[in-house]
């Protein structure tokens, strides 16, 4: 059997998306679950990275599929879904966030939502620097205002191109590269130098 | 030269990035070459960057099963109850 190309196979799941969102904006909720399901993980994923939360994170997941759904008839395929679904996303998080600055208590980021176990082949003595940098990294981003938060999060921990990452934010691309830079000033300050130096960049 | 410095300290994460243009890149080299604290920068954010993209998250995380919750609810009133996917 001759197994399709990649790109014809990229090309057969932009085909199917396509469908999946006509029938979704004529009303047919299972296209619509079919169609967004593929990027529930990632988008629960940075909701949790952006909020710390996970009861939170779930609420706001549900409200941004809902938003998405009740939205679905505007959507141009001009953007792709992802980007569109992920723009909902930030918003629905910043509001989340908004929320709850104005609450007395905030709640912190937890410490257990930004850090993975240290790869397998690092060295023992490198573990421990890489656990403090960790550390340290999930702290500095806490202490980010959210729309530097995004910016990092989307660019750096998410992998997003700069481009993805304005047309998620609703920025130009000028203006979100000077506020990925800014972040990233900003947690090179709190974080230190020295910290940086022992991370095996 | 104190513009190319301050061009230059703005410009620091285009230049790790690889978003600056040759000339551009060209002007931000030369400029670090003679300059300490914009060669610290730059090796500074390659290794912030580097970590930050270390950081990744809790692995395996997967979505909730309620989070089409509020779709099926609302998506009920426009065309029946959804099937599941």
């Amino acid at each position: 059997m001759i197994r399709p190309l990649a790109g014809q196979r990229a090309g057969d799941q932009q085909d199917n998306e396509a469908r999946l969102i006509a029938r979704a904006k004529a009303g047919d909720a299972a296209a619509f679950e079919r169609l967004s399901g593929a990027y529930a993980d990632r988008l629960f994923m940075l909701l949790l990275r952006l909020l710390g939360d996970r009861g939170e994170a779930e609420d706001v997941a549900q409200e941004v599929m809902l938003r998405a759904w009740r939205a679905i008839g505007s959507f141009k395929s001009r953007s792709s879904y992802f980007t569109w679904l992920y723009r909902i996303a930030v918003n629905e998080a910043n509001r989340a966030l908004e929320r709850r600055a104005r609450r007395p208590a905030s709640v912190p980021i937890g410490p257990d939502t930004l850090q993975l176990p240290a790869a397998s082949s690092d060295e023992p003595a490198n573990r421990a620097e890489n656990r403090e940098l960790r550390a340290a990294l999930v702290r500095a981003l806490d202490e980010l205002p959210p729309d530097l938060r995004i910016a990092v999060v989307l660019r750096d921990v998410e992998g997003l191109s700069t481009q993805d990452a304005a047309d998620v934010v609703g920025v130009s691309q000028a203006a979100f590269k000077s506020r990925l830079h800014q972040a990233r000033l900003r947690v090179r300050a709190a974080v230190g130098d020295a910290a940086l130096a022992g991370s095996g960049a | 030269m104190p513009d190319d410095h301050r061009w230059a300290q703005l410009h620091l994460s285009h230049y790790v990035d690889g978003e600056l243009s040759p000339r551009g890149r060209r002007r931000l080299e030369r400029h670090a070459r003679d300059c300490p604290d914009c060669g610290r920068a730059i090796r500074a954010m390659r290794a912030l960057v580097y970590a930050i993209q270390g950081l990744g998250g809790p692995a395996g995380v997967r979505a909730p099963a309620t989070i089409f919750d509020r779709v099926r609810l609302a998506g009920g009133a426009r065309s029946g109850p959804p099937e599941r996917v």
